[in-house]
């Protein structure tokens, strides 16, 4: 009988709201919530063997943290969810599948594909969930075909409700890759042009945002990419693959040499920390202030570094940024990339 | 035509004076060492490193098969060793199973990796031949460019050294290598297009002796790479890298000849810069395009050096041939990220999009501890000394994600 262990959150383990989302994560025997009807179209074959909650607040950064507990119970397979479109549940059901993929377990999540969690499910697959809870019924049956799908070796496609990315793994091919090359040529000139070893990437597409409607009275935010930070980098940013951005505080008309480095390890940092205005231009921003050009300056600048950043984590700092700027009196911003 | 007289290295060994008798090739180090005799190189020290040793080489750079002319052939190796005129016929000897590798300290090379056993062996092509390698001490105050020069020079001059022993020997094999049909015929006309890394010092690819940066795409006989008109003096990217053995042994050119005259015309071989602004890229896409339009190609495979700039100059070229009605196929590199859920690539194709897959290169693997390294005490990427188990990713493997097409690592979806 094959052991599994279900990840929910504090709401579908029924111990409240928002008031307990601030809780930790806690082991449970048996199923409990949603798993109940899951262990049920599991059948006798598979059993959840324990379940394991999370309060929202802290389970996206306490992944590490819930996959201990979960390794504890020994399972053949961890599921987590359904999140629906809820965010903070959907990226901790993500984040608990990746890690637990990581760490060597069988693992799935169940989430709507609107999900902001969706593409932090690391190497674990995710399946397709109803919108909202309502659609709890069809979406455990999803979920729970999947499960016994990976239980019995298999991997899961798009017909199993499987969304996301796909992880690329490395093998040995049966030829080399020159003649695999030669081959496809032959095959793209008898006619066939969809055949290809490397699918397209998708990339988003970014709409602009409309023009500010008069730069003169907008408060404006400085954002680089460019990894300058004090001299000290109190931060510890990163060189490369940044996982943080930092804020640090814009005082004054310049930004002094020798206070400030590049940490950036993409390209040559010497102009950069000779004058730290060619990565964050405060003096000629300082001037269009004071000549009215625009309204006024947010007093601090951000701050990443952009050198081999996952695509995940660039996607995070632009959520976080926009979120803080909207709290703010921020109306446009400058970036400045390197 | 080019004749390949292929003589097989079953063993190697060190001693009094350079032979090569009945496949057992003999190395004097004292003759090796006067090769390396150059006011840029303070001593070298060579070592064998053979296939199934607990042997590991660190901070690989260029590696070579040797070849020669034999006396009188005029010149391996032109605008380097022999004058610059065009080779690529008559003889050429070949040392098969062997290599001449330099390890060490460069500026702007990324540390590489061969193992001589374990998994890590078949991921690379001098994981299966005698490796005699090539440590070097740079004179005092020596600039590091001419340490690099000789160092080049010096590893060429070996190569034929150790040929040059076999010159005289029966060959074990004959390869006769067709030239590449310019009539048409019924069967398609492919060729290969190949991309040369040019980005300034340690990181450029040197025809016939010049850098080819700023250099425009040129069809050449494809008998003068297997005579060393192509030689590499790019030390980034290891996985990703095309040493002169690997362009001496090119897998696509090799690959076009065995099937010429079967399902396809082998139609010629085009070499382009990968030049470093998008500009330059463009303009130089164009011009390989028509270069392969004129030679009358009905489809061609593009192969590139180096990381996610490169797949620009990939991007642009097959899109630019198909434009001009010229099939292509692109081997890449993945760039995938450990988990294997990143984009792939950096710059895709528009229109050509039938690609290969030669691996993901952040897949991690295990390297067991070995009993002796070379090359260097230490792999700094880690910090660990050379011969500790490594945990590295595939990256950093010499020519794992050979982007010429050498081996059999690929990526896929469906593999668990």
């Amino acid at each position: 009988m094959a052991r599994v262990v279900h990840y929910i959150n504090q709401f579908f383990a029924g111990v409240g709201g928002e008031d307990s989302a601030g809780q930790g994560p806690t082991l449970m025997d048996g199923p409990v919530g949603p798993g109940k009807k899951l262990a049920e179209l599991l059948g006798d074959e598979h059993e959840i063997v324990s379940t394991v909650w999370c309060g929202d607040d802290k389970a996206p950064d306490a992944a590490d943290e819930i996959v201990e507990l979960i390794q504890g119970a020994e399972p053949d397979l961890v599921v987590a969810g359904p999140a629906f479109t809820s965010g903070r549940y959907g990226l901790a059901c993500a984040r608990v599948a990746a890690a637990a993929a990581e760490a060597g377990l069988a693992a799935l999540a169940s989430m709507h594909e609107d999900n902001p969690g969706l593409d932090e499910a690391g190497a674990a697959p995710v399946v397709a969930s109803g919108e909202v809870a309502r659609r709890m019924g069809p979406s455990l049956e999803r979920l729970g075909a999947a499960a016994a799908k990976l239980l019995a070796g298999e991997e899961l496609t798009a017909d199993d409700g499987r969304i996301g990315k796909v992880a690329r793994r490395s093998v040995m091919a049966d030829a080399p890759a020159a003649q695999r090359a030669v081959d496809l040529v032959l095959t793209r000139l008898a006619g066939d042009r969809d055949a290809t070893e490397i699918p397209l990437p998708r990339f988003d597409s970014v709409t602009p945002a409309a023009p500010v409607d008069d730069v003169s009275q907008a408060t404006v935010a400085l954002v680089t990419e460019g990894g300058l930070v004090p001299d000290d980098n109190p931060g510890n940013l990163e060189s490369a693959r940044a996982t943080r951005w930092l804020r640090y505080p814009l005082e004054g008309d310049t930004l002094a040499s020798g206070s400030y480095r590049s940490v950036h390890g993409g390209f040559s940092s010497v102009h950069a920390n000779d004058d730290p205005h060619r990565i964050v231009p405060l003096d000629v921003a300082r001037e269009l202030e004071a000549e009215g050009a625009i309204g006024q300056l947010v007093g601090e600048y951000f701050v990443t570094t952009g050198n081999g950043t996952s695509v995940a984590n660039a996607r995070r700092f632009g959520i976080e940024w926009a979120t803080d700027m909207r709290k703010s009196e921020a109306r446009a911003a400058i970036l400045t990339a390197t | 035509m080019l004749t390949r007289l292929v003589h097989r290295v079953q063993e190697v060994a060190l001693g009094r004076r350079t032979s090569y008798e009945a496949g057992v090739l003999t190395v004097s180090s004292d003759a090796a060492a006067a090769l390396f005799d150059d006011p840029a190189l303070g001593g070298v020290t060579l070592t064998w490193a053979s296939p199934g040793q607990s042997m590991r080489i660190v901070k690989v750079l260029d590696a070579v098969e040797p070849r020669t002319k034999g006396p009188g052939g005029g010149g391996i190796f032109p605008g380097l060793l022999g004058p610059p005129a065009p080779q690529g016929h008559g003889e050429t000897h070949v040392l098969r199973g062997a290599a001449v590798v330099a390890a060490g300290f460069l500026p702007r090379a990324q540390e590489a990796v061969v193992d001589m056993s374990g998994p890590a062996a078949e991921l690379s092509p001098l994981g299966a031949t005698s490796n005699l390698v090539v440590e070097f001490t740079p004179a005092d105050d020596a600039p590091w460019e001419a340490v690099e020069v000789a160092l080049r020079k010096g590893v060429l001059a070996l190569a034929v050294h150790l040929a040059d022993a076999a010159a005289g020997a029966d060959a074990d094999e004959v390869e006769e290598l067709p030239d590449p049909s310019t009539q048409p015929g019924d069967l398609p006309r492919v060729g290969a297009v190949i991309n040369l890394q040019t980005q300034g010092a340690f990181k450029d690819v040197f025809v016939y002796g010049r850098s080819f940066s700023g250099g425009l795409p040129t069809l050449l006989d494809p008998g003068e790479i297997d005579d060393g008109a192509i030689v590499s003096g790019q030390y980034g990217h290891p996985a990703l890298k095309n040493p002169t053995f690997v362009h001496q042994n090119n897998p696509v050119v090799n690959e076009l000849r065995r099937r010429s005259g079967q399902d396809l015309q082998f139609a010629g071989l085009v070499i382009s810069p990968e030049p470093v602004n998008m500009a330059d890229k463009q303009l130089i896409s164009t011009f390989a395009a028509r270069v392969c339009a004129a030679a009358g190609f009905d489809a061609a495979v593009v192969t590139k050096e180096g990381g996610g700039n490169a797949d620009a100059d990939m991007a642009l070229k097959m899109d630019a041939l198909e434009d001009m009605g010229v099939a292509a196929v692109g081997l890449f590199g993945e760039l995938a990220g450990a988990d294997g859920t990143g984009p792939s690539l950096v710059v895709p194709p528009e229109r050509a999009t039938a690609m290969v897959s030669t691996g993901n290169y952040d897949s991690r693997l295990v390297l067991p501890a070995v009993e002796q390294a070379l090359g260097g005490e230490d792999m700094r990427l880690l910090g660990v000394p050379a011969t500790d188990e490594l945990d590295l990713p595939a990256a950093v493997v010499y020519c794992s994600l050979s982007p010429l097409g050498w081996g059999r690592y690929t990526a896929t979806a469906n593999a668990s």
